[in-house]
């Protein structure tokens, strides 16, 4: 009994992980960069929210000037992104995000601060169903629906719309795209845009369930690479599923004795096994 | 040879001439030096802590000093930097401080233990928190600590509560699991009572609703909740979702802090929280001193600036009983032969003594969350008795 009220806890907490990891996913697909500053460009953006929200403005044009802020930071990282690495590997991008994360984890502590807390807007808060002996919030069916949302409107927008092919063009060949005639500079600033307010969106409806420290929604990277990893960094629905299936994992770990206290270590595990199974048809030597 | 020394200070700075002096081990400057680590950056600020220590020094100054002698206050950042935290210390006693008065940094036990054993330095110490800070001959806590205070807040629970199940969930520092397990053994063989659920693998993020749950399950009537304000304030979220609000939650002190009441304080639940010293919050008498100096500091009033204030007292009131020199030497043998200082902010008196490992604060205040403030429930000190 105590296994199903924590794995459908689990649930919550997996919709939270979807929505970083397809938000991660959704950079990756449009502008090939693993992003590992994304979660900490949305905290930025949630934080901003709250402090504007804490200051007496509305929660709507609160969130809206969040969602703004963590766009602008996102774009002004794109911008670094395709002014001096375009032509760099993926390596490269994803070693500059690593830097940048860094940098806005210490802005961030320092401006947010990393000692009280803030009181994060949880306007969903009211329950709507016992489920197994757990109280289901509206917050877990919208950010469900949220994360459904996510999957379903990319896929949808590069399979079917010409936008989409030009976003394929994008990630896939920039520089052959630029000289198709594509805008190219232009493009991909939305698609930063986009992608920073879609993260600050995701951490502003999971903040009130998780620590609410910068740091710790910073670190909500790992387990949404790990969700964009189990969807091979291709698949948004497997992304999806991913990010779900690991925050039921980690509910069901909690329960388990012998297992709670490596709960933690769940992302990395999943990720570790992601890729050897991914890779278990190559040959290891020729990797180097 | 008078005028060599002075026409070589000239050129050397004030700095370095203060270092060799000290290095020398004189200590015969024109001041008397204190020294404290602290964080000023990182992810624990305490910046508080030495700002009150510092108005303390600053009024004993202002009146004359001690025996006519200045105190210079030296406050060294760590940012909670265990490397930064061994590396100041060395800067503090090549600086030539006689003791340590106000240090509020989480890794400074630890880390430099050994240290001042070596240097014979001797730290009253304003925030405790590591389980070391309890165990060193040359350290002696102004503050309860997070483990006295544990068995202090559950004693709470069963003596005053009436709490039948009590439930336990810790979110275990490195190095903490064996001071934590003694606290709530003191727990149990003070209460007669054993705890129904002692979950002691509670991570520092993540969804804390499962920890809920399995406490729903083994209908707790008061649950014990260790972690930071960042983590307290999703617990306590998540247990209003859950519904329990028949529940009696104790927090113990980092949890006792205006921004968590203005966080959670709407939510309805029955929350404890247990203080260090005189509750903050109060506008008691026995407040009075501390919280005109912290007004003059122009610092934060918190519990931390308590321990930065009573720290900087004691120490000053030990110094006032030496006679003649004050060194090293001098400020161990005044702290080790010292009277226990009684204070109405304490309800334990104060003292260093010559023990092996120094605790003498076992006393805490239960404040309780109602509406958005943190009130007195008892103006009594819930003081654990030597099990």
């Amino acid at each position: 009994m105590l296994q199903l009220s924590a794995a459908v806890a689990g649930l919550v907490t997996g919709g939270a992980y979807a929505l970083m990891g397809l938000s991660t996913l959704l950079t990756y697909r449009l502008v090939a960069v693993v992003n590992f500053a994304q979660a900490a460009v949305g905290a930025f953006g949630a934080f901003g929210m709250v402090l504007l929200h804490e200051a007496g403005l509305p929660l709507f044009p609160a969130v809206v000037c969040g969602l703004a802020g963590a766009a602008v930071i996102h774009m002004g990282l794109g911008a670094v992104m395709v002014r001096w690495f375009s032509e760099a590997g993926e390596g490269v991008k994803a070693a500059v995000t690593i830097a940048v994360f860094t940098g806005l984890v210490a802005v961030g502590l320092r401006l947010f601060g990393g000692q009280h807390p803030h009181r994060f807007p949880s306007p969903f808060d009211s329950p709507v169903a016992t489920v197994g002996g757990v109280v289901i919030t509206w917050t877990a069916v919208v950010t469900m629906a949220l994360a459904v949302l996510f999957a379903v409107l990319p896929t949808v927008l590069l399979r079917r719309t010409r936008v989409g092919l030009l976003l394929r063009a994008l990630s896939e060949r920039p520089t052959t795209a630029e000289l198709i005639g594509i805008p190219v500079p232009r493009l991909s600033m939305v698609v930063w845009g986009t992608a920073g307010a879609a993260g600050a969106l995701a951490i502003m409806i999971v903040a009130p369930q998780l620590a609410s420290d910068f740091g710790s929604q910073a670190l909500l990277i790992t387990p949404a690479l790990a969700a964009a990893l189990v969807g091979g960094f291709r698949s948004f629905a497997w992304t999806f599923v991913g990010g779900v299936a690991l925050g039921v994992l980690q509910g069901l770990a909690s329960t388990v004795v012998a297992l709670q206290q490596y709960r933690g270590v769940l992302p990395f595990l999943v990720i570790l096994v992601v890729l050897l199974w991914t890779r278990r048809r190559d040959r290891w030597d020729s990797m180097a | 040879m008078r005028k060599h020394l002075t026409a070589g200070a000239v050129f050397a700075t004030a700095a370095l001439t203060a270092s060799v002096l000290a290095g020398c081990g004189s200590g015969d400057g024109d001041t008397i030096k204190i020294g404290a680590v602290a964080g000023l950056t990182g992810q624990f600020i305490t910046a508080e802590v030495a700002k009150t220590a510092q108005r303390v020094f600053d009024d004993v100054n202002e009146s004359g000093g001690i025996n006519g002698k200045k105190i210079e206050y030296i406050v060294k950042d760590d940012a909670g930097n265990a490397q930064r935290t061994a590396q100041v210390a060395r800067e503090l006693a090549d600086a030539g401080v006689v003791a340590m008065a106000g240090s509020a940094s989480f890794t400074d036990c630890a880390v430099n233990d050994g240290f001042y054993r070596q240097q014979k330095i001797s730290s009253v110490m304003a925030v405790a928190a590591t389980p070391k800070c309890f165990q060193s001959p040359n350290i002696a806590p102004v503050n309860v600590g997070p483990f006295t205070l544990m068995t202090a807040v559950l004693l709470h629970a069963t003596q005053k509560l009436g709490d039948k199940a009590i439930c336990n969930f810790t979110a275990l520092l490195p190095g903490d699991e064996d001071a934590v397990r003694e606290a709530l053994a003191r727990w149990e063989k003070l209460s007669g009572q054993a705890l129904r659920v002692n979950d002691m693998t509670v991570p520092q993020s993540g969804d804390l609703t499962p920890y809920l749950l399995k406490a729903k399950e083994a209908d707790c009537d008061a649950i014990l909740f260790n972690p930071s304000e960042q983590l307290v304030v999703p617990w306590l979220q998540a247990a209003k979702t859950q519904g329990m609000q028949d529940v009696d939650f104790l927090l113990l002190a980092p949890a006792y802090t205006d921004s968590v009441a203005k966080a959670v304080g709407g939510l309805g639940l029955n929350v404890y929280a247990g203080s260090e010293f005189e509750p903050f919050t109060s506008d008691s008498l026995a407040n009075k001193g501390w919280r005109d100096t912290v007004t003059r500091a122009g610092a934060a009033a918190t519990a931390f600036s308590q321990g930065g204030y009573l720290s900087a007292k004691f120490l000053v009131e030990v110094l006032k009983t030496i006679k003649g020199e004050v060194t090293r030497d001098s400020v161990n043998a005044a702290l080790r032969d010292m009277t226990p200082i009684e204070d109405p902010m304490l309800g334990t008196p104060w003292e260093f003594g010559p023990g092996e490992a120094h605790a003498p604060n076992q006393a805490s205040k239960i404040v309780r969350l109602t509406g958005l403030r943190w009130v007195v429930v008892d103006d009594t000190f819930v003081t654990v008795p030597n099990a």
